[in-house]
C-alpha cells in the first residue's frame, strides 16, 4: 500500500522534507544521514522525476568539494546513481559536472573513485558536445594506472571505461604519453575503501 | 606489474577481506521521519557495489553446504559456487561464494538471507564484486543502464498519456497552472482506484485461500447442536477445540444420534488434536504404528459382525435404506439400530484414537 501511494505526491514531500533538512541542519551527523538516504533513493528509477525537480543533482555535485570525506563519497554514490538516468545526466553535464567529478578520481577512497569512474560512463553515453571532454587525455592516463592496480574491482571498471568510452588510437596515444612522462606513476592509488 | 585482467577468472584466485564485506554498525541517532522498518547503517548503495557474486559467511561448518545452496536457489539460478576455505572465518563456521544467473536473484538472496538464523548459525551475506570478471562488471553496468532507460521511458509514456487524457475532459481554455493541478489530482485519483483494485483483489482472494480452522469448527457445530449461528470466526475455533475435549465423555449420548454424521464430525475433529498436541516422542509414534498395525485386521472383523459401520464416511445412504413403510416395523428397525450403535459405540472410541495417531505425525 504504501509503495502504490509513495508514487504520487507523498514521495515528493518527503524527499522534500529531506532536501530541507540537509540544508537546515547544522550537524554533520543529520547531514551525512540524509546524504546517504538521498543516494540511495536516487538509486530507485521511480523518484528520479522527484530528485531531478528538488535539484538533488547540484546538490550532490556540491558534495564533491567538501572536506568531509563521506559528503564526497555519498555525494558521489548519488551522481552514479542518478547517472544511469538521461533526464539527469543532462542536467550534470549543464552544471559543469564532469570537472568535479574527474576530480574525484585521485581521492583516496576506493568507493569514491569507483562512483566517478562509473558516473564518467555513464555521462560519456550522453549524446552531448559536452561529454567528449571525458575523454581526457590526462582522464584516459588514470584509467590506464587504475587498469593495472592491485584492486579487482578498480581495475575491471578501468578496462571497461577503456574498452566502452574511447577509441583505441586514443589510448595508445595515452599510453604513449604517459611513458614519455614518467611522473605520473607516482600519484597514490586509492586505498581500499 | 602484470596486469591479470580477465585471463584469470577472479573466482579462484585467492580471495582478500575488503572494508565492504564489513557489516557496518547500524546507525541509531536518526529521527523518527527517517527511521526504516529495520536498523541501518549510514552506506550508500550504488551499482558498484553490487554484484551477482554473494559471499555467505557464518555458515556452520557441520555439512550443509547443499541446504545453504538449495536456500539460495529459492531466489534464483545458481550457477556456481564454492567454499572460501582461504578466507578468514570464525571459529566452527565456514564461508562460501555463490554465483547467481542474475543480479535480481542475487539482491532478493541478500535482502531474505543476511542476519538470518541457519542451523544455529547466523548468516552474514555481502556482495563481493571483487570476484567479477572485466566481462561480468561490462555486462551489469549496461544493464544497469537499460534498465534504467527503460523506466524513464515508461515514466515518460506514461506522463504523456495522462496529458492525453486529462484534455479531452478539460477542452475548454484553462491556464496551464490548473491544468497541471488537475493532472496531478487526476494523478491521485488514480492511485487511489489502483489502491482500491487491490483491495479488491485482495477480498476476492480470501476466500481461495485455505481455511482449516474455519471449516472445522461449522461441522462440528452442525453435529452437536444442529444449525447454530455462526459467530466471528475466533469463537467458532474455539468452540471446536471444545468439542473434541468432550467427545470422549459424551461417547454414548453422542453415537445415538446419527452414525454417518458421527463418522463425518471424527473425521473433521481429527486434526483439532493434531494441532493441539505438536510434539510426539519417537517411541511412542513407533509403537502407536505397531498397535495400529495389530489392530486393523481386528477392525474390519469387528465392522463385519457388528454391521454398524461408524467409521466409514461416505455410506451416506443408509438411513433410507431402513424405511419399511410399516410402523412397527420402522419401531423393531430403529430398537435394532439403536442397539447396534450402543454396542458400536464401545469400539467406537478406539479407532478415533487410532485414527488421530496416524496424523500427529504430520
Amino acid at each position: 500500500m504504501w509503495r502504490k501511494s509513495s508514487e504520487g505526491s507523498d514521495r515528493f514531500e518527503y524527499l522534500q522534507t529531506l532536501v530541507t533538512e540537509f540544508q537546515d541542519t547544522d550537524c554533520e551527523e543529520a547531514k551525512e544521514q540524509v546524504l546517504a538516504n538521498l543516494a540511495n533513493f536516487a538509486y530507485d528509477p521511480t523518484n528520479m522525476e522527484h530528485l531531478r525537480q528538488l535539484q538533488v543533482t547540484d546538490l550532490f555535485l556540491d558534495m564533491l568539494t567538501e572536506d568531509n570525506e563521506n559528503f564526497v563519497e555519498f555525494g558521489m554514490g548519488g551522481l552514479c546513481n542518478l547517472s544511469m538516468d538521461p533526464e539527469c545526466r543532462e542536467l550534470i553535464l549543464q552544471s559543469g559536472g564532469i570537472r568535479l567529478v574527474t576530480d574525484c578520481l585521485s581521492s583516496q577512497r576506493e568507493e569514491t573513485v569507483l562512483s566517478a569512474i562509473t558516473t564518467l560512463m555513464n555521462l560519456a553515453a550522453a549524446p552531448s558536445p559536452r561529454s567528449s571532454h571525458i575523454t581526457d587525455p590526462a582522464v584516459l592516463q588514470c584509467m590506464l594506472r587504475f587498469s593495472l592496480s592491485e584492486s579487482p574491482r578498480l581495475r575491471n571498471l578501468a578496462t571497461v571505461f577503456l574498452r566502452d568510452c574511447c577509441g583505441e588510437e586514443q589510448v595508445a596515444r595515452a599510453e604513449r604519453q604517459m611513458q614519455g612522462q614518467q611522473s605520473a606513476v607516482g600519484i597514490p592509488l586509492p586505498k581500499d575503501g | 606489474m602484470a596486469a591479470p585482467e580477465d585471463k584469470i577468472p577472479g573466482c579462484w584466485v585467492a580471495p582478500e577481506v575488503y572494508k565492504h564485506h564489513e557489516q557496518r554498525r547500524v546507525c541509531i541517532s536518526r529521527p523518527k521521519y527517517r527511521e526504516g522498518r529495520n536498523a541501518k547503517a549510514v552506506k550508500v548503495y550504488t551499482i558498484n557495489l553490487e554484484s551477482r557474486y554473494l559471499m555467505v559467511q557464518g555458515v556452520p561448518a557441520i555439512g550443509v553446504m547443499t541446504e545453504l545452496i538449495q536456500l539460495c536457489a529459492l531466489y534464483g539460478a545458481v550457477e556456481e559456487y564454492r567454499p572460501l576455505d582461504e578466507y578468514p572465518a570464525e571459529d566452527f563456521t565456514e564461508v562460501y561464494l555463490v554465483k547467481f544467473q542474475k543480479l535480481t536473484s542475487a539482491r532478493a538472496a541478500k535482502r531474505r538471507m543476511d542476519e538470518k538464523s541457519f542451523y544455529g548459525g547466523v548468516l552474514h551475506v555481502c556482495y563481493v564484486p571483487e570476484y567479477e570478471s572485466v566481462e561480468d562488471t561490462r555486462s551489469k553496468l549496461l544493464d544497469r543502464r537499460r534498465y534504467i532507460m527503460r523506466a524513464a521511458q515508461n515514466k515518460v509514456r506514461e506522463r504523456e498519456q495522462k496529458e492525453t487524457g486529462n484534455e479531452e475532459p478539460t477542452t475548454s481554455k484553462t491556464a496551464t497552472t490548473s491544468e497541471k493541478i488537475i493532472s496531478r489530482r487526476d494523478r491521485m485519483t488514480n492511485n487511489d482506484n489502483r489502491g482500491e483494485n487491490s483491495n479488491f483483489s485482495h477480498y476476492s482472494g480470501f476466500p481461495l485461500l485455505p481455511l482449516p480452522p474455519q471449516e472445522h469448527p461449522y461441522y462440528g457445530h452442525k453435529t452437536q447442536h444442529g444449525t447454530i449461528p455462526t459467530e466471528d470466526k475466533m469463537g467458532t475455533l474455539h468452540n471446536a477445540i471444545i468439542n473434541t475435549k468432550q467427545q470422549p465423555a459424551q461417547g454414548l449420548s453422542f453415537s445415538q444420534t446419527s452414525s454417518d454424521r458421527e463418522s463425518g464430525t471424527e473425521q473433521r475433529l481429527t486434526p483439532n488434536p493434531a494441532s493441539v498436541v505438536r510434539f510426539v516422542p519417537r517411541t511412542t509414534n513407533l509403537e502407536n504404528r505397531k498397535r495400529k498395525k495389530e489392530d486393523v485386521p481386528e477392525d474390519t472383523h469387528t465392522d463385519v459382525s457388528g454391521k454398524s459401520e461408524p467409521l466409514i464416511g461416505p455410506k451416506l445412504p443408509e438411513p433410507p435404506k431402513l424405511d419399511m413403510e410399516d410402523e412397527s416395523l420402522n419401531t423393531t428397525v430403529s430398537l435394532i439400530r439403536s442397539t447396534m450403535k450402543q454396542v458400536g459405540s464401545v469400539p467406537d472410541i478406539k479407532p478415533v484414537e487410532k485414527k488421530i495417531k496416524p496424523r500427529r505425525r504430520i
